[in-house]
């Protein structure tokens, strides 16, 4: 366990101050965009996106481009293709997620042990290394930050009226396969976001739980998506505290403290309501 | 919008609809329908029968077989779908555990309308509070759907569905689950709405006889539309009759 000493110490170090900005950063991503994505129930869409991830991050290597670039390609195409299969009414949602999370991490295995050795380590890829973000990956989140929350800012009242209904929207006139179409590619920008930072495993995680601890609380729409990011960026930070307190993998602390908080707010909820 | 309609053109034309079901099996058959402004139409038939299949029709969710749909003179586009209001099945309008209050929701409905990339704005928000006066919500707002008594609940999307000030509103089955003084005040506010506010109104329901009560027009669908036309000859027509020979689980309780 780290000292109080020690703790201030590594605060003042640079990748330690880098990986809370990145980590605000993603959080607040995430958590916004996650109020769409529980809402509209393809809740595992970030499983999916992830997955698929993998695969063109495992793709980008083996062809020996740039990795993450490949991998983004990868995930807005992976993106468009879940929601074709979403909205198709012959399979169902969850099994049009499940095929593309398959199909994205058996390819990735499969092209990883073609070309053994990319001299990288696939640990950090499942888990993310937000201890080694460097000034330009913080640049690049950040220029996500701006598009993905001024695309949902543009599109505002139609994607709440699409997340409430799709049925009454599309009855009303409103064009909801764009507005589905848009969640899953924002998704799949985010999913690419966080991927360095809390790897392929975990970042579902955070495009599910702030928005499920704050539609427990949020007595409106406004509330839940202002508490949403709230909930992340604690998660984020509390996390990665406790991760250097404890020497322990941060991608992982976060999403259990994302969790702790989920559970602590549902027995808060519970006691008040006696 | 200038409709720049004819008296007598109807707002609602479908001409010889079909929809077949995955597997062929045919929803609705050779329906002819028009509805003209200020009807109160009853759309009845038995369970299954194609009601629900028909309102999809009009409000473009469900692209018909065969057969053309017009909308107001027009051909079916977007359009012409915001000058129509729409209060789905009970089962289908939401999930209650949506984080959403009384006003947010009744405030949708002024989104299509509004255009993309243009804010609501004040005017909204007055017309949401008045569509809420006339369905005696206003008093709710502040409350998350979720909390609401099916009655209320109910009064939040028909407030929905008229606060762009419809055309047309379209009801699907809205007294499934209502209880029946909730459905007579219900029933009190539709007329309100038909003959104060001008607003043309197409309920489905198997329910006749609280139907012919309140409309002045019937439509009897089962799989095809066997009968149109006003009340009066509905009831003195043999299509009450020939509703009888569909046994399947139609309310006549009402009637003699």
């Amino acid at each position: 366990m780290t000292t109080l000493n020690e703790l201030m110490l590594l605060l003042q170090a640079g990748f330690v101050q880098r990986a809370f900005i990145v980590g605000l950063i993603v959080a607040v991503l995430s958590s916004i965009l996650s109020v769409f994505i529980v809402l509209k129930r393809v809740s595992l869409i970030g499983d999916g996106l992830s997955h698929t991830a993998f695969g063109g991050l495992a793709l980008g290597y083996y062809l020996d481009i740039v990795p993450l670039w490949v991998a983004a390609v990868v995930v807005v195409l992976g993106s468009l293709g879940i929601t074709r299969a979403i909205r198709s009414t012959r399979i169902s949602s969850d099994a049009a997620v499940a095929v593309f999370l398959q199909l994205g991490l058996s390819s990735g295995i499969v092209l990883i042990s073609l070309a053994r050795g990319f001299g990288i380590s696939i640990e950090s890829l499942l888990f993310g290394s937000i201890l080694l973000v460097n000034l330009d990956q913080i640049i690049i989140a950040s220029v996500i930050l701006v598009g993905v929350l001024g695309v949902i800012f543009l599109f505002y009242k139609e994607l709440v009226y699409t997340t409430f209904s799709e049925t009454q929207a599309r009855a009303s006139g409103v064009q909801t396969w764009f507005f589905d179409y848009l969640v899953a590619i924002l998704a799949g920008v985010v999913v690419i976001a966080a991927i360095p930072i809390v790897g392929v495993l975990l970042i579902s995680a955070l495009l599910v739980l702030p928005a499920l601890t704050s539609i427990q609380i949020g007595k409106s729409f406004k509330q839940t998506i202002i508490m949403s990011p709230i909930f992340g960026i604690a998660s984020a930070f509390l996390g990665l505290f406790v991760s250097l307190i404890f020497d322990i993998a941060s991608g992982a602390t976060i999403v259990l403290m994302a969790m702790a908080i989920f559970v602590a707010v549902l027995g808060a909820k519970r006691v008040s309501a006696r | 919008m200038d409709l720049n309609l004819g008296a007598n053109q109807p707002i609602v034309e479908l001409e010889n609809v079909r929809v077949d079901y995955p597997g062929g099996v045919q929803a609705i058959d050779k329906v002819n329908l028009e509805i003209f402004e200020k009807d109160l139409i009853g759309l009845i038939g038995p369970n299954g029968a194609g009601k629900s299949t028909l309102l999809g029709v009009i409000l473009g969710l469900i692209k018909p077989n065969h057969g053309s749909v017009r909308l107001f003179g027009e051909a079916l586009k977007p359009k012409n779908l915001r000058l129509i209001g729409y209060v789905p099945q009970k089962a289908q309008l939401i999930d209650t555990s949506f984080p959403a209050t009384v006003d947010e929701t009744v405030l949708l409905g002024r989104v299509p309308g509004a255009g993309l990339f243009h804010r609501l704005n004040k005017e909204d928000h007055l017309r949401a509070e008045e569509a809420m006066k006339i369905l005696g919500i206003d008093g709710l707002k502040e409350r998350r759907i979720g909390q609401l008594s099916g009655g209320q609940f109910q009064r939040v999307f028909i407030a929905k569905a008229i606060v762009d000030k419809p055309k047309l509103l379209i009801l699907d089955e809205p007294t499934t689950g209502v209880d029946s003084l909730s459905k007579s005040e219900f029933y009190h506010t539709l007329s309100h709405l038909n003959r104060d506010l001008g607003i043309t109104i197409l309920l489905s329901s198997h329910d006749i006889g609280i139907v012919t009560k309140l409309a002045n027009k019937i439509a009897c669908i089962n799989r095809t539309l066997y009968f149109c036309g006003p009340t009066s000859e509905f009831e003195t027509s043999s299509a009450l009759s020939k509703l009888y020979d569909y046994p399947a689980g139609l309310m006549t309780h009402d009637h003699p």
